[in-house]
């Protein structure tokens, strides 16, 4: 049976990464984090959020937290906090986006305000 | 309820997975169905969980982490068993899952059935009569209406089982079908009475198996009346039910047969040196048949040299054999058929409209399982010197009689017309067609080849010579 590997990084895993830097988010924060980071254009769903979030627990990327009283519904959640190697990780496979922007700007495939 | 069924559908989920995530799963879905109301906001929550599924099950039970590896796991009283699973199965999901196997397993058994049912190696078993009568029978007539015989008709006779009473009855059945159908009523007579004085001085009374009674029986009739096409067989497989008067007709399952079954022409091709190579494994009636033997017979129109290959050819349609056999002359010719009058029929629609292959050179290969009709296309062949016989001697399975249906056990074949054998006295009723060339029937192919190729050279020195036909001493020369 193949091993789960997050190498490459998937999209999820990466965005839910992004979701949590600066803050330590419950399930429902990082899908809704998500959500509002890609314009909506990622709506993370249960199965596949609570996957990837298992396999990054697994590859020690991001931690679990104890259980919490979330402040607004006031029901014990469990919190996940990105780890140092979760950082690093997330700031490489950004590097490595950047360095794709980048020689895509200089082939001169991108067009339009946001480039 | 749309928690409800949310919840139903996480069980869809790997056990590993809902134990440390199902819980969470659920919140997330009662969370987003607080905050998104109204009816397209709702229903954009239910395409994206529904896709979010279809993602995400195959890639749980594809990268589930294992506790253990992937080992055969024993259940309680249960064979061992690879599961996906880390639970245990509950009971209610092993009676599901046994219910079902066991319908699957129906319905398996019932498929295989009905496909057995609709099995037809022989062109007989549709016309009601044991294997082979049909190719020596153009219908099957109804046992003698007698007392007697519809008596023996309603009596059983198991094997092994097999008593004075009911073998009076078949007895006096049989004497009552020769009586009837013999095509010589006073050997018919004769026969009748020397059975009858049989069965009252009691010469059967020592005969327990079916078997030797029936070869007894065929013995003393043969013994007043020497006739090889007459026959009291025994069955140990109970025969099929008397066919009524119309079942002489195609029936459509005959018909949906021969279509699947290619008329049972299991190759037609054009050999190297353009030897033309005709693997038919019966005649097939024509009125099902008749063009695709046409298209057969047409596609090897061209060759130099024909090989039939008879070898697993068990019979069938006699009007096949001699629209087959017509291609073989020029002109009209006589075709000896044990079971027909000779009438106009009896000579070939020769020669075929556009036919080149009545004055090529042609083989037949034969085998011990050659039988009946093809038996007849063989000797008619060999005796109009038409052809070049290879392999082994026939069946010797003349099948001249017609087959009346004495009773679930027994039948007699009784020739019913007596037609001009203008060869011989015997035809190949029980001693079998002689091949030409006397070889295994494995070797026969090779053999014909090496003929069929000497055959060409033979054509091509000769010029167009038409003396083609090789004679077996020169056959045997050209193997060597």
């Amino acid at each position: 049976m193949p091993k789960r590997t997050l190498d490459p990084l998937p999209s999820a895993a990466f965005q839910i990464l992004l979701a949590l830097v600066g803050e330590d988010l419950h399930g429902y924060a990082i899908m809704r984090q998500v959500a509002e980071q890609t314009g909506n254009r990622i709506r993370l769903g249960p199965g596949t959020l609570y996957s990837s979030i298992r396999s990054l627990l697994e590859n020690g990327l991001i931690e679990e937290l104890d259980s919490q009283e979330d402040t607004g519904s006031g029901e014990r959640r469990r919190y996940y906090r990105l780890s140092s190697t979760g950082r690093k990780l997330a700031r490489a496979e950004a590097q490595r986006l950047a360095e794709v922007l980048r020689v895509a700007r200089a082939k001169k495939i991108l067009r339009g305000r946001y480039v | 309820m749309s928690e409800k069924l949310y919840a139903w559908l996480l069980r869809l989920y790997p056990s590993r997975f809902r134990e440390d995530y199902g819980e969470e799963a659920l919140r997330l879905f009662r969370d987003r169905a607080r905050d998104e109301r109204g009816f397209f906001p709702r229903l954009r929550l239910w395409l994206d969980l529904f896709f979010d599924l279809a993602i995400s099950i195959p890639h749980e039970y594809l990268h589930a982490p294992q506790v253990a590896p992937l080992v055969p796991r024993r259940l309680h009283g249960f064979p061992a068993l690879f599961v996906l699973e880390n639970a245990s199965p509950r009971p209610g999901a092993l009676a599901i899952g046994g219910l079902l196997s066991l319908v699957a397993l129906t319905s398996c058994w019932a498929s295989l059935s009905s496909i057995r049912g609709r099995e037809t190696p022989s062109a007989s078993q549709f016309a009601g009569v044991p294997d082979g009568y049909k190719s020596g029978h153009s219908e099957s007539r109804p046992a003698a209406p007698s007392a007697a015989a519809s008596d023996a008709s309603r009596a059983s006779t198991q094997p092994g089982a097999f008593d004075p009473a009911q073998r009076k009855r078949i007895v006096d059945s049989a004497i009552a079908n020769l009586k009837e159908h013999y095509v010589d009523r006073d050997a018919a007579q004769k026969m009748a009475d020397a059975l009858a004085a049989h069965e009252k001085r009691g010469d059967y009374d020592a005969i327990a198996d079916p078997a030797a009674f029936a070869a007894l029986m065929t013995q003393q009739m043969r013994e007043v009346a020497p006739d090889r096409h007459l026959t009291f067989d025994y069955f140990q497989e109970p025969l099929p039910p008397q066919p009524s008067a119309q079942t002489a007709a195609v029936s459509p399952q005959y018909r949906e047969a021969m279509k699947q079954q290619n008329c049972t022409f299991e190759k037609v091709e054009l050999l190297p040196l353009n030897i033309g190579y005709f693997k038919l494994n019966s005649f097939p009636d024509p009125e099902v048949c008749r063009v695709a033997a046409m298209a057969a017979m047409t596609y090897i129109n061209h060759a130099d040299a024909v090989i039939f290959d008879l070898r697993d050819n068990r019979g069938g349609s006699p009007e096949m054999v001699q629209l087959i056999g017509a291609y073989r002359f020029d002109h009209p010719e006589y075709w000896y058929n044990p079971r027909e009058n000779t009438t106009e029929q009896s000579w070939t629609r020769s020669p075929v409209p556009g036919s080149e292959l009545a004055d090529k050179p042609v083989f037949v290969l034969t085998s011990t399982r050659t039988s009946s009709g093809a038996e007849q296309f063989s000797y008619d062949l060999k005796m109009l010197k038409r052809a070049t016989l290879i392999g082994e001697t026939t069946a010797g399975a003349a099948h001249s009689g017609v087959f009346h249906r004495l009773d679930d056990h027994f039948g007699m074949g009784i020739p019913e017309v007596k037609a001009i054998n203008p060869y011989s006295t015997n035809d190949w009723a029980e001693t079998g067609v002689k091949p030409d060339i006397k070889l295994s029937a494995t070797n026969a192919l090779d053999a014909a080849l090496k003929l069929a190729r000497a055959s060409r050279e033979e054509i091509a020195a000769a010029r167009g010579s038409y003396h083609l036909l090789l004679k077996p001493s020169s056959c045997e020369e050209a193997i060597n």
